[in-house]
């Protein structure tokens, strides 16, 4: 099947309007030796067969059918039903970026709100309209640290990053002529902060930390910022945006830029991605700032409106002297997050984070008292925490499976990092302690 | 319009909380606790449906208007593809689940990079880029490593056209590449003596877009790449146009070694108000041991995750990148088959050679040729009457209509980039000829109106350089109490 509205009346009248004799001819730019022919019989299918194939695949992903303890930055909580019901909507899902505000304020002004809930979150003075995912924030706000210092060539990263971001980041900088220098943890999950007192010095551009870190540990993020500020240090935290609702914002963290997923907010699990990676910083950074940025502005009638503004940072203005190449960013999926923000609002974002947390402190507290599991650090956690099996481990995991339960994201250490949102009921908790014992 | 800070109302709330009746009191440290107040609004449910329903209402879309943005390729985004990435077999999977449970992604996966291969003239692949700009990182860092295995440490340029992407470019700083900017010629195709003279044994690439954002195929395509290939520097190719050339030419007979595709354009995944994309890039043979990880591979007991290889480039993403955009992508491609893919790229050459034959008599063509998918206009006939390129395209919204890419590509003047695409009928094309008819007797008569559009729109012209002058990126709220 196809969907291309003109068939060969049309096809035929327009051929001979414009004065060719086939759609052959349309194509004689490209030299004879690089066409090829195409497919003679058609081999599309119709929605139906098409739609069905779909039911087929997804039949054949089993994991939805278990109870799922796996986080290590995707996390399974609930989307607020309005989110689709919004992100459908034809006029956002079909729309192209705002380049026409005066066709496009709907999308300008949620792009803005997006922005001023993030600042809201994490206190920060300015956000832009998301990068594509927590890993490229991470790795945009470490080149805008890097533009910030231009003298400077080495940023301190903690050990407790996510690795799959580490790795986004390592990527991101390994053409270019910069460090990177890993910060430890103690035996507690938390930074060692010795070690930053040795590390941060004058050529550090940036430091960046993670909060909760990998292993879901409340880090000494303001503690390392104050000592990193001595060097003026561009201070980066990362942090999943639920944390805010309970947690300092980054600003009483001390942070210049703060980035993360907001894929906890709104956002299905969908095999990892679409996400959005949010970044907000302090006002001065904000000539740094990557990606787009809703403005307010007036119309000609003084009316308020919304438009893109600071393109100068750019590439479509800016080119090769741009803060970044990003063009097309994650708008629908920042749209969801700020929907299911809206939805939580002021109360609800604190009663989700503390509903995370203790969830998650409660199973913590139950496997703690099993014989033959470890909890592997002694400091406060959000939703997610390590635990270590005397069993092997590719033991204990089967045993869950078998249960209908994936319990968690293996670690190294045979251990397992498990995540608890708010979408576990206690009786669902009780039963993986159940689980945990017949195999601990 | 308020904005949703503006509509809060003491202790109105749209959410609940699952279980909330299980009460657990573990304590929360002090020292943790945020002190500063969480400043967002109070919305309920009601109002929070109605706020976005008008605020969509305040947007055009291609479901609701005529969307003809060059370079966009805003086609129909099919529904079924929006029911297909909603099944739940697909959004509850986790990114890290174990493979055996996760069979369908990875054959979806498997499939696709073959699939897009086929149709490239390519040998291998990767769906974790996010966009093409993401893609285009991705395709370039590939071919770093290459040269920096080979210990060809004096490759630092990337050759570029100046009517490439503003994405390339960047791209290639972002790289830590110089880049060398090659005019276009008279006939908008690349200046042949330029790039002999530009390139060099600093050579490590040339970024080239084909049809080019004239909308022209380069007839010269396969002398292009024998110069960049003759001094040991690869060919990548931007398909942000391909929806111009599937099944009729491809980008690995052309000579190119490595590229992206934007699914968010000519395989109909829908752009969402700027996002989210996904950028797939595909390489050849020699290339092909740098692509990102993780990859997906297949033996005997089924699909496979591996997360390591030794010359990769690493990692772009942290998952498998925006699996929910390409699975769309793939169900796409399944509809139409080869056969149907052909078919897009032939009518949306047609409907936009239709639509340039009819633009001459109101606009200057710089490139009368056949053109491609899309085509330029130079729409500065009309300068002695102070009527640019911009004020054309604000009158089109008064007339219900998306208007075109403007003052896009740079070199040309008063630049219109104009793109109709296979989803749209005769009749819509005629009739956005009569909209361009009328907007250019309107300005003939008296250009009143086109200075003063748009009008029908929910604002009217915007303040651009107030925004940027004096910044106003957030709303707060007021302190409570």
């Amino acid at each position: 099947m196809d969907f291309i509205s003109n068939k060969s009346p049309q096809i035929a009248a327009m051929l001979s309007e414009i004065g060719l004799d086939g759609i052959d001819d349309l194509f004689s730019s490209i030299p004879s030796d690089l066409r090829i022919r195409g497919p003679e019989t058609d081999d599309g299918l119709s929605e139906y067969e098409g739609l069905r194939l779909m039911e087929e695949l997804a039949v054949k992903n089993t994991f939805s059918s278990y109870e799922n303890y796996l986080g290590a930055g995707a996390y399974e909580h609930h989307v607020p039903a309005l989110v689709s019901s919004i992100t459908s909507k034809s006029e956002f899902l079909t729309s192209y970026t705002p380049y026409q505000a005066e066709a496009s304020q709907g999308m300008l002004q949620a792009i803005f709100e997006f922005q001023s809930a993030i600042c809201a979150l994490t206190g920060m003075d300015v956000a832009n309209a998301s990068v594509y995912d927590g890993a490229s924030a991470c790795a945009e706000a470490i080149l805008m640290a890097f533009r910030h210092h231009k003298n400077r060539n080495k940023v301190l990263i903690g050990q407790s990053l996510n690795p799959r971001y580490g790795a986004v980041i390592k990527t991101y900088l390994q053409c270019l002529d910069y460090n990177i220098v890993t910060i430890p943890f103690t035996k507690d999950g938390g930074v060692d902060l010795d070690f930053i007192r040795k590390e941060a010095d004058h050529t550090t551009a940036a430091i960046l930390l993670q909060n909760p870190n990998y292993f879901g540990v409340l880090d000494d993020v303001r503690a390392s910022f104050e000592i990193a500020k001595k060097e003026s240090i561009i201070c980066i935290v990362c942090a999943d945006p639920i944390v805010y609702g309970i947690c300092p914002s980054a600003k009483e963290l001390l942070a210049d830029i703060a980035v993360g997923d907001c894929q906890p907010l709104g956002l299905p699990l969908e095999f990892g991605g679409p996400y959005a990676g949010y970044m907000a910083c302090r006002q001065d950074l904000v000539r740094q700032l990557p990606g787009r940025i809703a403005g307010e502005t007036v119309d000609t009638h003084g009316e308020r409106g919304f438009v893109l503004t600071l393109q100068a940072r750019e590439q479509h203005i800016r080119r090769e002297k741009a803060t970044s190449n990003i063009c097309t960013n994650q708008a629908l999926a920042s749209l969801a997050s700020l929907v299911t923000i809206l939805w939580y609002g002021k109360e609800g974002m604190k009663e989700l984070a503390m509903a995370n947390y203790q969830r998650a402190a409660y199973l913590k507290s139950r496997l703690q008292k099993i014989n033959g599991i470890l909890i592997s650090h002694g400091r406060t956690t959000f939703n997610e925490f390590v635990a270590e099996f005397k069993m092997p481990l590719d033991k204990v995991i089967k045993h869950f499976q078998k249960n209908g339960i994936q319990p968690g994201v293996s670690l190294n250490n045979n251990s397992l990092l498990i995540a608890v949102t708010e979408v576990k009921s206690l009786q669902q908790l009780d039963r993986y302690v159940k689980v945990a014992q017949e195999v601990a | 319009m308020k904005t949703a800070f503006e509509k809060t109302q003491s202790k109105q709330r749209a959410y609940t909380i699952p279980f909330s009746y299980e009460t657990l009191s573990f304590p929360f440290p002090p020292e943790l606790q945020r002190q500063s107040p969480l400043m967002l609004p109070e919305i309920s449910e009601i109002d929070l449906t109605r706020h976005f329903a008008n605020l969509a209402e305040r947007n055009m879309g291609i479901d609701t208007n005529f969307y003809p943005l060059g370079s966009c390729t805003m086609k129909l985004n099919p529904r079924v593809n929006e029911v297909a990435a909603a099944l739940p077999g697909f959004a509850r999977t986790h990114p890290l689940a174990p493979d055996e449970t996760v069979q369908g992604n990875l054959q979806i996966i498997d499939e696709l990079i073959g699939f897009l291969c086929k149709l490239c003239g390519m040998t291998a692949g990767t769906l974790t880029p996010n966009a093409g700009a993401q893609g285009e990182f991705t395709g370039i860092h590939m071919i770093a490593a290459y040269h920096r295995q080979k210990g060809d440490q004096d490759r630092t340029e990337i050759l570029i056209p100046d009517n490439a992407h503003g994405t390339n470019p960047a791209t290639a700083a972002m790289a830590g590449f110089k880049t060398i900017t090659i005019p276009t010629n008279a006939q908008g195709d690349m200046n042949l003596d330029d790039l002999r003279k530009a390139v060099s044994k600093r050579t490590a690439g040339l970024m080239l877009t084909n049809p080019n954002t004239l909308g022209l195929f380069s007839p010269v395509i396969s002398e292009i790449c024998k110069i960049v290939h003759d001094v040991g520097g690869f060919l990548y190719y931007d398909g942000a146009n391909l929806n111009s050339i599937m099944n009729i030419a491809r980008p690995g007979d052309m000579g190119f070694d490595v590229m992206h595709i934007n699914l968010h354009k000519t395989f109909s995944t829908p752009h969402g108000g700027g996002g989210p994309g996904s950028g797939p890039v595909l390489c050849n043979e020699i290339l092909k041991p740098f692509l990102p990880v993780p990859q997906v591979y297949k033996d005997k007991s089924g699909y496979h995750v591996k997360w390591d290889e030794p010359n990769s480039i690493g990692q772009v993403a942290p998952f498998h990148g925006n699996f929910g955009i390409y699975l769309r992508a793939y169900l796409y491609a399944k509809l139409h088959g080869n056969f149907g893919l052909r078919k897009i790229s032939e009518v949306a050459v047609l409907n936009a050679n239709y639509l340039k034959s009819k633009m001459g008599q109101f606009f200057a063509i710089p490139f009368p040729q056949t053109c491609m998918h899309e085509f330029v206009v130079q729409a500065d006939r009309f300068l002695d009457k102070g009527v640019r390129a911009a004020d054309i395209a604000k009158r089109m919204l008064d007339y219900g209509v998306h208007a075109p890419t403007v003052y896009f590509p740079l070199i040309i003047k008063e630049c219109m980039l104009i793109e109709p695409t296979e989803s749209e009928s005769k009749a819509t094309l005629d009739h956005f000829i009569q909209i361009i008819e009328a907007i250019v007797n309107e300005i003939n008569a008296d250009p009143f109106n086109v200075f003063n559009a748009p009008q029908s729109t929910p604002v009217s012209r915007l303040d651009e350089v107030r925004a940027a002058k004096q910044p106003i990126l957030k709303h707060t709220l007021v302190q409570p109490f």
